[in-house]
């Protein structure tokens, strides 16, 4: 009985890497000391600057889960149009795709049995 | 205590079922009695669990003979074949029982305070316990036509558990569709269990094993077996039901939900390896299982990453972990017949299916319910709505956190654990899997990502200034699933030696599974 997982290949074992962690974290916390002490919250300095623009509530600022990674789906567009089509949400259609995977198995099964 | 291991088994199945009945007419006398006895039975059944757990990987498999004179009496006197309804439990089974006994026990504790407001509370946990029942009988049955009743037992009443909050016209929808589909995928698994006993006169699977020959009909039975149990796990391309029914059911449902597609992968593994074992076409068989894996984990992540509703984003990425546990097994199935390749890298692949269906149960649980407690809150589950929501739903938002990591696979949370043996033993089967299989945890990554930035982050929206963390008993389960999954992450090794390793023994000893039942001469 270990604690390590071994996968044959390589092992795995988050006690060691937690101490890595640990470590690295020690050094950001020093780096993280060196910096400025002078910080005071709710002062100007915390305040959003928007080159002297009017800051808009929160409501405005918030980007939406709709709006995240649009680059991404602009460019995986062809994409998207491809695989989104199946997802009907009608149950038939459901049912037709499990009638394909069930013809499309057997028939390599057989032709599998044919030519071997 | 040795007489009660010995009819554990069937004490697990018999004791949800039982108080399911009772659960109404407590209910009617005292909602608190009603609450307490469906909590104190599922810790029963847990206790029951874990000590017939201990049992099984102790000393091996578990028989029990219902109507025997012993419980180890598989074939009566008389007869050749065993007719009786035969619970065979061995290290596979009893992996599976520990994920459905965690599993109801966290959903039972949510529903306390979830469900409280609801109507039908009685029919609810009578429902809910005729699903814990049957997923329990799923995976402890050593006869096929049992694992189709409850099969049809767990999905008619997960069916109507999903519609049970009648004010929601969506969730009316997904019971529907979760009924129509369970039903065509139960009906051709009854089919294909009709195949296989017309040639066999056998419904036990210890025994058909020791009979099967792989004909023609072996053939059908195996590919309808196949693509029905995919179905209901939510392998691509039969995957759409899955997120229009796990999007809409209370949560503690759809927890139970992914235990009992859970159960339909047991369902598939005991199939291919313990009734066919290396009596098929291993490589064909393995590959189609592979490519289904990979689709669906492609798929799912793709589809995940353009969700807005919470609930729908967790599904399709349950679609993704799907894929992994596929592969895995694929993988295993591919190099069945080829000792030095089983031996080498075939029985990790196992493993690593097997380890990442507790894991998976654990943190899309986990992820579920913290969708569900921002439901309760804030009673959308569209993230364009969301925002900020962290300032004031601190634990909520520290345990979706806690969920996607472990989803995303990152170090030291369990997933990665599961993942990591997946990735290296298919990498030496085919590095192409592993390289697809990085690339979808990178963008499961940017899947909850986007998720927690939107629900979570950002200033705290003035609609949602004054909502308050979710009730205790939420939070307290939570907790449960959170405690379990940083466990599994610190101490992957003990979880694979204590129960991972034994299931996968028991998953590749088919001898043992079959002279369990036609060993026994009375």
């Amino acid at each position: 009985m270990t604690l390590i997982v071994e996968s044959g290949y390589e092992f795995w074992n988050p006690i060691i890497w937690l101490i890595a962690f640990a470590v690295v974290m020690v050094i950001v916390y020093f780096f993280r000391r060196r910096g400025e002490e002078k910080y005071k919250k709710g002062e100007a300095q915390a305040q959003i600057f928007l080159c002297g623009e009017e800051v808009p509530g929160a409501e405005q600022r918030q980007v939406r889960g709709g709006n995240a990674y649009w680059g991404f789906f602009e460019t995986l567009k062809e994409y998207y149009d491809v695989i989104v089509r199946p997802h009907t949400g009608i149950v038939n259609d459901y049912v037709v795709w499990f009638i394909a995977v069930v013809a499309i198995s057997a028939i390599i099964l057989f032709v599998v049995e044919l030519v071997g | 205590m040795a007489t009660l291991i010995g009819h554990s088994s069937i004490l697990i199945i018999a004791v949800p079922l039982l108080i399911a009945f009772l659960t109404p007419l407590i209910g009617m006398a005292s909602k608190k009695a009603r609450n307490a006895i469906v909590i104190g039975g599922l810790a029963f059944v847990a206790f029951l669990v874990f000590a017939l757990a201990r049992d099984v990987i102790l000393n091996g498999i578990h028989i029990y003979t219902l109507g025997a004179t012993f419980p180890g009496l598989t074939i009566p006197e008389g007869t050749m074949v065993p007719v009786r309804i035969i619970l065979e439990v061995d290290g596979v089974s009893v992996f599976m029982g520990i994920i459905v006994a965690i599993v109801s026990l966290v959903a039972v504790i949510y529903s306390l305070s979830a469900m409280k407001g609801e109507t039908g509370q009685n029919s609810f946990y009578t429902l809910l316990l005729l699903m814990v029942g049957s997923t329990f009988g799923m995976v402890f049955t050593g006869d096929l036509f049992n694992l189709f009743v409850f099969l049809e037992i767990a999905s008619i009443s997960g069916a109507a558990l999903i519609a049970s909050r009648t004010r929601f016209a969506d969730s009316q929808e997904g019971g529907f569709k979760y009924i129509v589909v369970s039903a065509i995928a139960s009906l051709m698994i009854l089919f294909a269990i009709g195949l296989l006993y017309a040639q066999y006169n056998l419904l036990n699977i210890g025994a058909l094993a020791a009979a099967i020959q792989y004909t023609m009909l072996d053939r059908i039975a195996l590919v309808i077996l196949i693509s029905a149990f995919v179905m209901k796990l939510g392998g691509v391309p039969m995957h759409m039901w899955l997120s229009d029914t796990y999007s809409v059911a209370p949560v503690s449902i759809t927890v139970l939900l992914i235990a009992a597609s859970q159960a339909s992968m047991y369902a598939l593994m005991r199939i291919c390896f313990t009734l066919y074992g290396v009596t098929l076409d291993l490589a064909v068989v393995g590959w189609i299982i592979i490519a289904i894996g990979i689709l669906s984990m492609f798929t799912g992540v793709t589809m995940a990453v353009r969700q807005t509703d919470i609930t729908r984003l967790i599904a399709y990425n349950c679609v993704c972990e799907a894929g992994f546990m596929l592969v895995g097994l694929g993988v295993g199935l591919a190099v069945l017949g080829d000792v030095t390749a089983l031996r080498t890298y075939g029985t990790t692949a196992i493993s690593g299916a097997i380890f990442h269906m507790i894991n998976h149960a654990l943190f899309e649980g986990l992820l579920f319910l913290v969708a569900g407690a921002i439901f309760y809150r804030i009673g959308t589950r569209d993230l364009n709505q969301m925002g900020g929501l962290g300032h004031t739903m601190k634990f909520t938002a520290m345990f979706f956190l806690l969920g996607a990591l472990a989803s995303s696979g990152i170090p030291p949370f369990n997933g990665f654990a599961s993942k990591i043996l997946i990735y290296e033993s298919v990498y030496q089967f085919n590095p192409i899997l592993t390289i697809i299989g990085i690339l979808v945890s990178i963008i499961t990554l940017a899947v909850f990502v986007k998720a927690f930035f939107s629900a979570f982050t950002g200033a705290s929206l003035p609609k949602y200034e004054d909502i308050k963390e979710v009730p205790k008993t939420m939070i307290a389960a939570m907790t449960i699933l959170a405690v379990i999954i940083i466990i599994f992450g610190l101490f992957p090794g003990l979880v694979v030696d204590w129960i991972v390793r034994p299931a996968t023994d028991a998953l590749l000893g088919q001898t043992s599974y079959i002279n369990a039942i036609v060993g026994v001469i009375p």
